[in-house]
């Protein structure tokens, strides 16, 4: 068990150094980022002192070798645009993107789940009918539309909730719906099919027959083994959550790592591009290493040697 | 019990209206990069921090410039007298003396450390303290740009940024300007508050506060709610929203910003003869494109310059008519009676309906008969594409701010063909070469006084007139939705100086 856990650790170490590879290498493919930084009516002088000031007049892998040791010793540059640490600036504006994906997260669980064993019990009925179609549209519908609608309802018309900005729990709620909506519905739609599936096992009958109830055989015995594939996703849509959040950022003005990210790409700001990819790599390749773990506790048959 | 939480209640609601009465609310696109007025390149970076300091000298509405820190007088070709007003104060009780200004013109001049706006000022060799509030600035040549460069001087305190570091400095600003910094939450807010010994008035608006809001039509709802005072680039089709809202309003003023036709007159293909050039300009409806791509923002324009620009005249700038007969004259002339084929680039999405109005073009020209292949391109790959002169296209359209508001930002920058005998290289904007355009440019860099350099303008203006190496098409509005309880117009720099605003009843 420590030895899978170490392991893992491990490649969790060799997928930041392939996201750091691959950042470095598809941003320099576009080139250097001087000519966006500066006026196009700066001096050639003005471009070359840039470029020899950021080493881009380097070889290539003279770049990459400079940067990969830097990285190791935790140097992830400097922002092009604000002269500051660019991990810095990017750990800077994580609180705010985990909280906008934990919130939605927890929409999505909150909703999801009881709309879809709803859905699985009521079998056949208009409530079934009602939860899949509202989870087929959750899944269809576009986050920058969903945003603005929100906003249009909830914000212009009714003069609800705040249409954007950071700060209180009544800013989280719209930007909670527009990033969550989605995961929600594949949340709800795994969920009926899971416990649909555990109730014509065996064991379900099993249970049954000794006379449980049915709320324990539902939520004791068929929900927990149909919570597998459940957890499994919850892990894949964490990606989902976090570049949704890009475009809620934007919508809402959240001051997350989305957003932030969005603009370095546009500005050509390279370190603050890769910090962000590596940022994100590790944050993805951490949360599967605890899914398989949470297996561990859902499903006593799965062993890692 | 209850009548007291009834009292409390309307205490605490009367003291948030307050507080939300006295502050104005301006959304821009994104945050500031930095608060260090001279090492940054952005709009909306620059109209935060003109707020908390002041510039040597200030650019009005109208293009023109006046002394405001002080004033600069010329002694001869090389050399500059610099006299500061006395008891100006930083917000932190630092006093503004030569001492200081030589400071800012050190700082912006070490090699070492170059900062953004370190480019402006170039061509200073030297800065001399002669007094407590004069001192004399020497250069390598004449340097006629350098009161209009003065607007760009914003300055800074030397013994804060000595104590405190330049890091500090770029994340807690103090200046001499109308507002003191308050507080900066990157991404969320800047805070400013009203500076009430500001030396030239106590400004008008207690709280500023600046949010970046990314997407337009977030910031238009926000000024629909009320939750903004002032937002930054209003679509046009925004407009009726806004217009129709009650509570906000459309304001828009010409900008500094020309956009037009690079034509690529090298070679021997039909684009190489004036008369084609000529006839593409009469065959453009820049009316028809202002009114019905840009819903009215914009005004069409039939050289390089705009009224802002100093060297600008209106007699040689005036719109190229639309006569689609009179083009096709000329095209039989140059001996293209069926027209001809050339290809153009166009960005999208870098100005106002930018592929639409390339779009609107190629179709008029059609009605001549040429026939225009056109090519739209993602901004970082057409910038590259310029500056590398690697375009793979006979035309390409641009737009120009020129936010020096001197003629030589446009026409030296963008035309001179390197054609003068022991001169600079044709620029890298330039494919057009005209020996005498090329000579009456390349004199106004030389000389100080004004009026010749005037003069000179003019008669380069007449060669662009002729040679049409570009086809004009117009200057571009700046959009803004405003709150009705905002009197402020917006200015031709794009500046949010809340020093020039007021909030009515």
């Amino acid at each position: 068990m420590i030895a899978f856990v170490v392991r893992r650790l491990l490649l969790v170490g060799v997928v930041a150094w392939g996201a750091a590879t691959l950042a470095f290498f598809l941003l320099y493919l576009s080139g250097d980022p001087v000519d966006l930084l500066l006026p196009l009516d700066a001096s050639p002088e003005a471009r070359a002192e840039l470029r020899r000031a950021y080493g881009f007049d380097d070889p290539l892998y003279v770049q990459y070798g400079r940067y990969l040791w830097k990285l190791a010793h935790g140097d992830f540059g400097v922002s092009l645009r604000s002269q500051e640490p660019a991990l810095g600036l990017v750990l800077g504006r994580m609180p705010a993107t985990l909280k906008l994906a934990g919130a939605g997260l927890l929409f999505a669980l909150i909703l999801g789940i009881p709309a879809g064993v709803l859905a699985a019990l009521k079998k056949g009925t208009f409530a079934e009918l009602l939860v899949m179609t509202l989870a087929l549209l959750g899944q269809s519908i576009p986050v920058y539309f969903l945003g603005l609608v929100l906003i249009m309802v909830f914000g212009l018309k009714l003069h609800w909730l705040p249409i954007s900005g950071y700060g209180t729990i009544r800013h989280l709620i719209l930007p909670t719906i527009t990033v969550g909506t989605f995961v929600t519905a594949s949340i709800a739609r795994l969920t009926r099919n899971g416990v649909l599936q555990e109730l014509r096992s065996d064991y379900v009958r099993t249970a049954r027959a000794k006379g449980l109830s049915e709320r324990v055989v539902v939520y004791k015995h068929a929900l927990r083994n149909a919570a597998i594939p459940v957890v499994t996703i919850v892990g894949l849509q964490l990606g989902t959550l976090l570049s949704g959040a890009v475009i809620t950022e934007t919508i809402f003005a959240w001051p997350g790592m989305g957003r932030f990210v969005l603009l370095a790409v546009e500005q050509g700001d390279f370190p603050v591009v890769q910090a962000s990819v590596i940022v994100f790599a590790l944050l993805l390749a951490l949360v599967n290493l605890a899914v398989d773990l949470a297996y561990l506790w859902l499903d006593p048959r799965v062993r890692y040697a | 019990m209850q009548k007291r939480w009834w009292v409390l209640f309307a205490v605490a609601f009367l003291s948030l209206a307050w507080a939300r009465g006295d502050t104005l609310v301006i959304a821009q696109g994104v945050d500031a990069t930095t608060l260090d007025p001279v090492n940054h390149q952005e709009t909306p970076t620059g109209n935060v921090t003109a707020n908390i300091f002041d510039n040597f000298y200030r650019r009005l509405p109208d293009g023109s410039y006046e002394p405001w820190l002080g004033e600069a007088k010329a002694l001869d070709n090389l050399t500059w007298e610099l006299k500061i007003k006395p008891g100006i104060k930083f917000h932190n009780g630092e006093e503004l003396t030569a001492e200081v200004l030589k400071f800012n013109f050190d700082r912006l001049l070490d090699p070492k450390k170059p900062l953004k706006y370190s480019t402006y000022f170039k061509p200073i060799k030297k800065v001399e303290v002669t007094g407590k509030y004069t001192l004399k600035v020497y250069t390598e040549k004449p340097f006629p740009l350098f009161l209009t460069r003065l607007t760009y001087l914003w300055v800074v305190p030397k013994k804060y940024i000595e104590e405190k570091g330049a890091d500090y400095f770029a994340n807690h600003p103090v200046g001499t300007g109308p507002y003191k910094f308050v507080k900066w939450v990157k991404d969320q807010e800047i805070v400013l508050e009203a500076n009430e010994d500001y030396w030239a008035g106590k400004p008008k608006v207690k709280r500023v506060v600046f949010r970046p809001i990314p997407e337009a039509s977030s910031r238009v709802a926000e000024l629909l709610t009320g939750g903004v005072d002032i937002i930054t680039n209003l679509s046009p089709e925004a407009v009726p929203t806004v217009e129709g809202s009650g509570v906000a309003e459309v304001r828009s003023v010409p900008s500094i910003r020309n956009i037009f036709i690079v034509l690529d007159v090298k070679g021997e293909g039909p684009l190489h003869d004036p008369k084609v050039r000529l006839a593409l300009n009469y065959a453009v409806d820049k009316e028809a494109i202002v009114k019905h791509v840009l819903g009215g923002f914009g005004v069409p324009v039939g050289c390089p310059l705009n009224p802002y620009m100093f060297g600008y005249d209106e007699a040689l700038c005036e719109p190229f008519p639309y006569d689609p007969e009179k083009a096709k004259k000329l095209l039989a002339e140059a001996g293209y009676p069926n027209g001809f084929t050339f290809s153009m680039s166009a960005p999208s999405g870098r100005y106002l309906n930018d592929r639409q109005v390339a779009e609107a073009v190629v179709g008029q020209l059609k009605k001549v008969g040429v026939k225009v292949d056109l090519r739209i391109k993602e901004w970082s790959t057409y910038v590259k594409q310029i500056l590398n002169r690697k375009l793979d296209t006979d035309a390409w359209m641009i737009g120009w701010g020129n936010a020096q508001f001197d003629a030589d930002n446009t026409l030296f920058t963008l035309l001179y063909g390197g054609t003068v005998e022991g001169g600079p290289p044709q620029t890298k904007f330039s494919y057009w070469k005209d020996p005498e355009f090329d000579k009456y440019v390349l004199e106004a860099q030389q000389i100080v006084d004004q009026e010749k350099r005037k003069e000179l303008y003019k008669k380069a203006l007449e060669r662009v007139r002729q040679g049409a190496p570009w086809i004009f098409l117009y200057q571009q509005k700046d959009i803004y939705g405003v709150a009705k309880r905002v009197k402020w117009q917006p200015r031709p720099d794009e500046l949010l100086w809340a020093f020039d605003m007021e909030l009515v009843k």
